[in-house]
């Protein structure tokens, strides 16, 4: 029950905005922002009451009946990666609200209730266990977020818009068409926690799934609407863009591509990494001639997701765990960037690294925390980015599958980061103070309170990130043991051996704590 | 003297007795003609309730000979059709407005093609089907011209009437070719003649006319030119009522006679539906994307929707009718709701028919916006609508028959539809208007009707259950 509070509570609030609306603007922020807080503190429980010892999914609820003759039912629950993802978003919302507190001049109510309903759009689909659910969720979310880039965003926010929703839905047509492929194979069921392979046209389906993952993501060269939504979008769309929007695509690739195809994973791996460090590289190189602050931060996302991609791809515990780790990292640390970006907006009305420079004299604060997250972005030790960041290298680079090679090229898009970041830093903040910029206030303090949570979540997983990498352990063990497992398994069928020997496997999750109980007796 | 057994014919004599009610009541001067309008909905409601009572109770029976077949099948159509028309009619009422001469024959006319339509989905006799094709065709011949003084909607007319009239030829000689190959023309006794091995190059000529004659009445490309043109120019709640029920009952003929009279050449067919499909929803989508006249772009997207269907027909297995079932009622309901949408953003200026006449209307009418919105979405296919359980369903059943590429043509074109849907939301979220236009008051029946509408769209997306479970019922 707890889940499915959090995941319709912001659809009451929705609601409650429609209704009481006439209230004024005061009151609208504030059920918002109740509502957000609301969530945020519910979604806590879901922490304290997470079993780390276990990989099954927990807090589940499975409503049957929903659609019985069709084999779709509502089933929700949370493992180790998803509660990470919930806990990201469930925190970015009301972070969001206050940030918009002041910014909104036309559409409030419908401004606050499209974030509201995205909150629901995005926790529903970290929490799906049913394929038709996954997939409603997936879509509904598209149209709050249209309208947030579409109503409150710049200029050319209508191209961005559209352009954001034809990429993500033709992603997503192919990946219904693999969706309903699999529910023939699945017994005629859309439950996710009984699909085990291997499937018939793994490949296909591999590919159907990962595109619509890719495009979301997203990976070179899947990635153009990613610039202009996050050019044109409203501060805080940018950030539940960058935090979490994003974040959707590679949660899909650990729940469906990796452990589902892992033949195809396989195959693929070569190609997808290519990618993934083509946009590391290319990422990064383009954000550093950037003149436009938020779109280098736009930019300098297309080479951080790169780098989560590459560490899903190297199939083992360490390049996985930093894979998520790092999606929250960059969750935090981007969005933070975004929201500062925002303020310096709302100041100046430019973007243009060319019109600041001296910041640091008149707005310390400012500056202070710039340079924290900065370096957080780049991943400096000490600070979340490198905690995500190294167990990536290092999980690619040991035991990695594929070859070096690309460890070593992805490697550069770090140094690379510390260019284009210290280098945007040094001319925004350094140098003489135009007369322009000269009566530039610093941070109020709304805007302080929006910031701190966000500074101390980046030092606290820099500096322990113990707690967050314990809960995901098993989850991500499971992921592992399935990617690798069924490659066996796949690789026994293939060769004709008699089915007996697979039964004898069994599931997955079964065989995963198996090996987890010799490891012990060990 | 056959026994007639009347219980079997309720609702289409109801139907029958509310015509002649309208036809009366009509020649009192003194009584007002929205009264007319009224009646129409109380008769249609009352079919329904009788076709909902009979459907649930499961009744099954043939008449005249076996000439017309009361099943599940005709009866969930009656619901769809029946729908429509309540639907229809309650959009008409202030659409027409007070020009009372007009009323009598316009409602008249709606029920006798209501009621040809009824006889599409019962016939079990080919010469029945095309009596009702021809009832349900004439009739709306004259509504698509009915505006008189209008040079459009006489050009829709005439135009219609055309086409028309050759596709009924078209229909006509497919049934002579087939009654020429099989020897009858009742549905089960062609099944039994084509089931020896034997295929006469007659019967299969004979099909390839049906699929013509029925292309033309569903508007499947390469024979849809005639909807755009009758859409534009057609008064706009008989845009919607040709849109929604007739192509539901020539989506009814189709499947009755060629799930169950042509089984035998189901590979003969169901490759040229899949062609026609996969055309029917590329052409429709794509050129929807060109149109700056809402009405056409109604017109074309209501081309790829009958694509749509054709997935269902071309899986040719029990889901596949079920979902294409399934997919009229929604269809219905959300087209007519979208035109309803059309008629309700009326300003002082006359009818918003440019998509550009939307652009402000999200903070103006924030409702009125809402609920088209709401069509819209659930035309693209959005969940948590009605549009995308529908989608769902067919693309499941073709999936199932192993037609992964034609869903996956369906699925992006999908996608190609989220184009000009969302770009009507822009309009109204996302531009400013160049004028500001005073909007007509809104008609208490037209909101009535949008709130139906709106409420059917939700109700069968969030809880498609309701609505599935009959559909799979009435699989023949």
């Amino acid at each position: 029950m707890l889940l499915s509070t959090v995941i319709f509570l912001p659809l009451l609030g929705v609601i409650a905005i429609a209704l009481l609306r006439g209230l004024g603007a005061a009151a609208i922020k504030g059920i918002a922002l109740v509502i957000g807080l609301v969530t945020f503190v519910i979604s806590l429980g879901l922490y304290t009451g997470f079993d780390a010892t276990t990989a099954a999914f927990q807090h589940v609820v499975i409503q049957e009946g929903w659609i019985p003759d069709s084999g779709i039912s509502y089933r929700i629950g949370i493992d180790g990666i998803s509660l990470w993802l919930v806990l990201l978003t469930t925190f970015l919302t009301p972070v969001c609200i206050l940030a918009a507190w002041n910014s909104i001049e036309k559409g409030l109510s419908g401004f606050m209730m499209s974030l509201l309903a995205l909150e629901t759009g995005m926790l529903g689909v970290f929490c799906s266990l049913d394929l038709f659910l996954f997939f409603v969720f997936w879509e509904s979310m598209l149209i709050p977020m249209y309208f947030l880039i579409g109503i409150w965003g710049g200029e050319r926010r209508i191209y961005a818009t559209v352009k954001f929703v034809l990429y993500t839905m033709a992603g997503s047509a192919l990946m219904l068409v693999g969706i309903l492929a699999l529910y023939f194979q699945n017994d005629n069921s859309f439950d996710l926690t009984k699909l085990s392979g291997p499937f018939r046209h793994s490949d296909l389906l591999f590919l159907g799934f990962f595109i619509a993952f890719a495009i979301k993501v997203p990976l070179f060269p899947f990635h153009t609407w990613l610039p202009d939504a996050h050019v044109e979008a409203p501060t805080v769309g940018s950030v539940i863009l960058a935090g979490v929007l994003l974040k959707m695509g590679t949660y899909g690739i650990i729940r469906f591509c990796l452990p589902l195809f892992p033949d195809a994973a396989a195959k693929f791996t070569p190609l997808i990494v290519t990618l993934a460090v083509i946009g590391i590289i290319y990422g990064a190189l383009v954000a550093m001639v950037q003149p436009d602050l938020k779109k280098l931060v736009a930019y300098s996302s297309v080479s951080h997701l790169g780098f989560v991609v590459l560490g899903l791809f190297s199939r083992n515990p360490a390049g996985i765990q930093g894979s998520v780790l790092q999606m929250v990292n960059h969750g935090l640390s981007t969005g933070a960037l975004f929201l500062l970006v925002g303020m310096i907006y709302e100041r100046r009305h430019s973007r243009m690294i060319v019109d600041f420079g001296g910041l640091s004299k008149q707005m310390p604060i400012f500056a202070t925390i710039f340079m924290v997250v900065t370096l957080s972005s780049i991943g400096l030790p000490g600070l979340n980015g490198f905690v995500g960041e190294y167990m990536i290298l290092l999980g690619s680079f040991v035991e990695g599958a594929f070859s070096k090679v690309y460890v070593v090229f992805a490697t550069a898009g770090v140094i690379l980061a510390a260019v284009y970041m210290l280098w945007m830093f040094q001319r925004v903040m350094f140098g003489t103070l135009d007369k322009t910029n000269a009566e530039l206030p610093d941070l109020n303090a709304r805007e302080i309170v929006v910031m701190l949570p966000i500074l101390l979540f980046i030092v606290w997983i820099g500096v322990y990130p113990k707690p967050f990498l314990s809960k995901m352990e098993k989850s991500v063990g499971v992921v592992v043991t399935q990617v690798r497992a069924q490659s066996a398994a796949g690789y026994i069928e293939k060769r004709g051996l008699p089915d007996s020997q697979l039964a004898l496997q069994g599931t997955e999750r079964e065989q995963h704590e198996k090996s987890e109980k010799e490891a012990q007796t060990k | 003297m056959p026994v007639i057994n009347w219980e079997l014919l309720m609702p289409e004599l109801v139907i029958a007795l509310t015509l002649l009610i309208v036809l009366v009541f009509d020649l009192f001067d003194s009584i007002s003609k929205k009264v007319l309008g009224w009646m129409t909905i109380v008769g249609a409601a009352i079919a329904l309730w009788v076709s909902i009572q009979m459907h649930q109770a499961g009744t099954t029976g043939v008449q005249f000979n076996g000439m017309f077949k009361v099943d599940n099948f005709s009866l969930f159509f009656n619901i769809i059709f029946l729908v429509s028309t309540i639907l229809v009619a309650l959009i008409s009422i202030s659409y027409l407005g007070s020009e009372s001469r007009k009323q009598g024959p316009y409602y008249l006319l709606i029920l006798l093609a209501t009621l040809g339509m009824m006889l599409m989905a019962a016939g079990n006799e080919l010469i029945i089907v095309f009596l009702g094709l021809e009832l349900m065709s004439l009739s709306l011949y004259v509504l698509a011209g009915y505006f008189r003084e209008s040079p459009a909607s006489s050009e829709a007319g005439m135009k219609y009437l055309l086409l028309g009239a050759f596709a009924s030829a078209f229909f006509l000689y497919g049934i002579a070719l087939i009654y020429g190959g099989a020897g009858t023309t009742s549905v089960p006794a062609i099944a039994e003649a084509i089931a020896s091995p034997s295929k006469s190059p007659l019967l299969l000529g004979g099909m390839f006319l049906l699929i013509v004659g029925f292309g033309f009445k569903v508007a499947i490309v390469p024979f849809h030119q005639w909807a755009p043109d009758v859409y534009e120019g057609a008064p706009t709640t008989i845009a919607a009522f040709i849109s929604a029920g007739p192509k539901a009952a020539g989506f009814a003929a189709f499947l009755r006679i060629f799930m169950e009279a042509l089984p035998n050449l189901q590979v003969e067919w169901s490759g040229v539906l899949i062609v026609l499909a996969m055309l029917t929803m590329t052409v429709g989508n794509v050129i929807a994307i060109a149109q700056t006249n809402i009405k056409r772009m109604l017109a074309y997207s209501s081309i790829a929707h009958a694509g749509y269907v054709l997935i269902g027909l071309a899986a040719a297995n029990d889901g596949g009718i079920s979902s294409a079932m399934l997919y009229l009622l929604v269809y219905c309901v959300m087209n007519i709701g979208a035109f309803g949408a059309v008629i309700l953003a009326k300003t002082a200026d006359g009818e918003s028919v440019m998509i550009s006449d939307y652009a402000g209307l999200g903070l103006r009418k924030p409702l009125l916006a809402m609920f088209m919105t709401l069509m819209l979405l659930s035309l693209a296919g959005f969940p948590p609508t009605a549009g995308f359980v529908g989608k769902f369903y067919i693309f499941k059943a073709a999936v199932q028959s192993g037609h992964i590429w034609l869903v996956t043509i369906g699925a992006i074109n999908t996608a190609i539809s989220a184009f000009y849907y969302l770009r009507v939301v822009v309009t109204m979220y996302m531009r400013e208007p160049e004028e500001e236009l005073e909007f007509s008051p809104y008609a208490s029946t037209l909101v009535i009707g949008l709130i139906v509408a709106a409420i059917g769209v939700l109700l069968i997306g969030i809880l498609p259950s309701l609505m599935l479970g009959p559909a799979q019922n009435s699989v023949f």
